[in-house]
């Protein structure tokens, strides 16, 4: 079955009882609601999800985006495109329980593999609770007001960049002379590569929190894009052109390069960092990835913590107490304070 | 008079001071502590995370510092001297900001 093809509601019922049919993460399988039958999903044996796709930016682009015929909706709220499969018709929008409107002319990529959710709803939803139970310096109402907030499981979508670089750079350190600091500056050229960046292709999941929920990937584990993997749950499809995607991605390749640039130059006291950088052999994924958000409202901020549906990690957006920040910081002031005094008393330098 | 109460009344000045501009450090710390047990080592958002972390040094330093002339001004029951004193202390401290600003 392929991902344009509408989903007839048959395809996620159970053959058993005719009932409705969910993924279940537990058991990897698709499960009745109705008479807990579980039915093996079937995947296509001769699909490759792991295959990466070539993009040059120089070449006009062939990849379309595709018309479908399924039923994308797009939140008036937060602007979340949501598909939903089967029976699990929802009105509220995952993301934020806004209410979803119906978006004509919808269009979308095709997306190339998926990893299904191994991680369940409640184990989720302690993850995240723990999470915000965890916080230092949080307001002390915060876990009251997360109490009322559960989590929602949704497929994200999300890129995977490879390239090399064959890097030109030039970098400015400083050197001790006795007494004297001098700037020195140093030219050099190194060549390396980047597999497997992830990034996410939705606002939802920003790159700080990719980073805190998502620490292993394993290309290995992608599966081909199969409806019954999404039943239950939301899915949000690939709208983002390759440009767009790899625009995104540049500034956290920037970031990286720089680092690398500073340990190949092998110079302490690096200040500033220049380069060029010739970028070959760029190869793309679009993936789908489960998570779980847990949205809530802090003095009228919303804020979300993520739990990964694959391992369980959870990071997110917490606020803070001004009231506990500045008795931490009284503290701290105090425990300084009386190091210095103590030092100048005893004149120790 | 001033010679006894003035360190006393000086420390509690600087602490309250210290504390007052101590809210942005201390949630830096927190971030930094956040990132380092949760945020995946030699990432993007880590590296970022980690970034500015020398607001904090430079904010134990300076309290550091202004303690121990008051310190020394208790001690020694001389203000003048005890900033006269200083010098090379600060100097020692501006270098090892320094360090560890570059590092």
């Amino acid at each position: 079955m392929t991902e344009s093809s509408v989903i007839a509601q048959a395809d996620l019922m159970c053959t058993n009882c005719a009932g409705q049919c969910e993924y279940s993460p537990r058991t990897g399988a698709l499960t009745c609601k109705s008479c807990a039958t579980e039915h093996v999903i079937t995947i296509n044996p001769n699909a490759d999800p792991e295959a990466e796709h070539h993009y040059d930016p120089d070449l006009p682009h062939t990849e379309q985006p595709k018309f479908t015929q399924d039923r994308p909706y797009q939140c008036e709220t937060c602007g979340g495109e949501v598909i939903f499969q089967g029976h699990s018709i929802s009105e509220n929008c995952p993301y934020c329980n806004g209410s979803l409107v119906e978006r004509p002319n919808g269009e979308s990529y095709v997306t190339l593999g998926m990893i299904p959710f191994s991680v369940g709803n409640e184990q989720a939803q302690d993850a995240a609770h723990n999470w915000v139970s965890r916080r230092w310096a949080a307001p002390s109402d915060l876990q009251s007001v997360v109490s009322g907030s559960n989590v929602s499981g949704i497929y994200v979508p999300f890129w995977t960049f490879d390239s090399k670089e064959a890097v030109n750079y030039t970098v400015n350190y400083k050197v001790t002379r006795g007494k004297k600091t001098v700037m020195r500056t140093d030219s050099g050229f190194m060549k390396t590569e980047f597999d497997d960046l992830l990034m996410p292709a939705s606002p939802h999941v920003t790159p700080l929190i990719r980073d805190g929920i998502l620490h292993e990937f394993e290309p290995s584990n992608l599966r081909p894009f199969e409806p019954a993997y999404l039943a239950g749950f939301a899915a949000e499809r690939h709208h983002q052109p390759v440009r767009e995607g790899l625009r995104q991605n540049a500034k956290d390749k920037a970031l990286l390069l720089r680092n690398r640039i500073k340990k190949h130059s092998g110079k302490n006291s690096v200040v500033d960092v220049s380069y060029l950088t010739d970028t070959t052999g760029i190869k793309y994924r679009r993936i789908l990835l489960p998570v779980w958000i847990l949205h809530y409202e802090y003095n009228g901020t919303p804020m979300k913590v993520v739990t990964c549906g694959l391992q369980g990690r959870t990071f997110g957006e917490r606020p803070f107490s001004s009231v506990k920040l500045l008795a931490l910081a009284a503290l701290a002031s105090c425990a300084v304070a009386a190091f210095g005094f103590v030092w100048g008393a005893y004149n120790i330098y | 008079m001033l010679n006894q109460l003035g360190p006393i009344i000086a420390v509690l000045l600087l602490i309250c001071l210290a504390a007052s501009v101590g809210a942005y450090p201390i949630k830096k710390l927190i971030r930094i502590q956040e990132a380092k047990h949760e945020l995946r080592h030699g990432s993007p958002g880590f590296f970022r995370t980690m970034s500015g972390w020398i607001v904090i040094a430079v904010w134990v330093a300076v309290t550091w510092f202004f303690a121990t002339i008051i310190g020394e001004w208790w001690a020694i029951e001389d203000l003048s001297a005890a900033i006269h004193r200083s010098g090379r202390r600060l100097e020692l401290l501006l270098r090892i900001l320094e360090a560890l600003a570059d590092d």
